[in-house]
């Protein structure tokens, strides 16, 4: 079979077919129980963001009063090797904490993207 | 059919006047039915996905770009929903081996009748692989224009050409073989 054969057969209108009566219809019943639907809830951005912001300063505060606590304690100063010690767990829990946090939000964001479409 | 007529009409829409959808549906119904069809070979099932298409075409009214035409867009929209509605649930292929069988209960000679030919070559596309299936019913859906069927699969000009190519070399060989024909290359 030539390539000319194949395309006098596929490019052939003599199959198609003519919509039903009722797909008009049909389509602008789902359009108008669309349009007649309340428009999805936004994220309360407005009321969440002070909440968030309160809760990433607290963190920040209990951190540096935690560390503040632990360099004026009452006991012998640690020398630089076992400080080091003690604030790397701090630090990495820090850091874990933040990315929770940073996916957290960004799972928020996917969701609320997928939701709107 | 007028990329003016369908911008007034999306503007309208865009605007709240739900009515003026219905006009888009009437311009685009058949063209988007018989892509479907093209995809499936089954009426019904045509009519469902391109239903389902111009639904999310009223969705998504507002991210169309006037840079391409609005039948441009709305074609890649039912293209996307289409490959994945035949991924999900793909259609009841004829096999080649099905093809054979029509051969030989069509005519005395062994040869089909032209109109059955016809009919069991178009079935024979739904049994490429999808890469070379997809590709060639949007060239054949839009009158073998490769810059337009690029566009509705989203994929570049040269992609679709190399898939086009192979495709019909997969398709012609093995027609050949099912059909008793030779392939004149």
């Amino acid at each position: 079979m030539t390539n000319e054969e194949l395309d006098r057969i596929l490019s052939s209108k003599d199959d198609d077919i003519q919509p039903s009566s009722g797909l008009i219809a049909s389509v602008m019943e789902g359009v108008r129980s669309e349009a007649d639907m309340p428009p999805p809830i936004p994220f309360p951005w407005k009321h969440a963001l002070p909440g968030l912001a309160a809760a990433g300063a607290a963190l920040v505060c209990l951190l540096t009063l935690l560390l503040d606590q632990v360099s004026h304690s009452a006991f012998p100063l640690p020398q630089a090797a076992d400080v080091l010690a003690w604030r790397t767990p701090v630090i990495d829990a820090l850091g874990w904490s933040l990315l929770a946090l940073a996916l957290s939000l960004f799972l928020v964001k996917l969701s609320m993207r997928w939701a709107a479409r | 059919m007028s990329a003016a007529e369908d911008q007034a009409d999306v503007e309208r829409v865009l605007a709240g006047d739900v009515s003026a959808f219905e006009k888009i549906v009437r311009r685009w119904q058949g063209p988007l039915v018989n892509l479907g069809y093209r995809f499936c070979r089954d009426r019904g099932r045509a009519e469902e996905m391109a239903q389902e298409a111009f639904l999310r075409a009223y969705r998504s009214l507002g991210k169309w770009r006037r840079e391409a035409a609005f039948s441009t867009w709305l074609f890649a929209l039912a293209t996307n929903l289409y490959c994945s509605e035949i991924r999900r649930i793909p259609p009841n292929t004829v096999s080649l081996d099905d093809i054979a069988e029509i051969q030989d209960a069509g005519a005395v000679d062994g040869g089909l009748l032209e109109k059955d030919r016809d009919r069991a070559v178009r079935q024979a596309v739904l049994a490429l692989p999808r890469k070379y299936r997809e590709a060639m019913i949007l060239f054949y859906f839009h009158d073998m224009d490769i810059p337009a069927a690029a566009q509705s699969l989203g994929l570049p000009e040269g992609t679709v050409k190399a898939r086009l190519s192979r495709g019909r070399d997969l398709l012609r060989s093995k027609l050949a073989k099912t059909l008793g024909e030779r392939g004149s290359e």
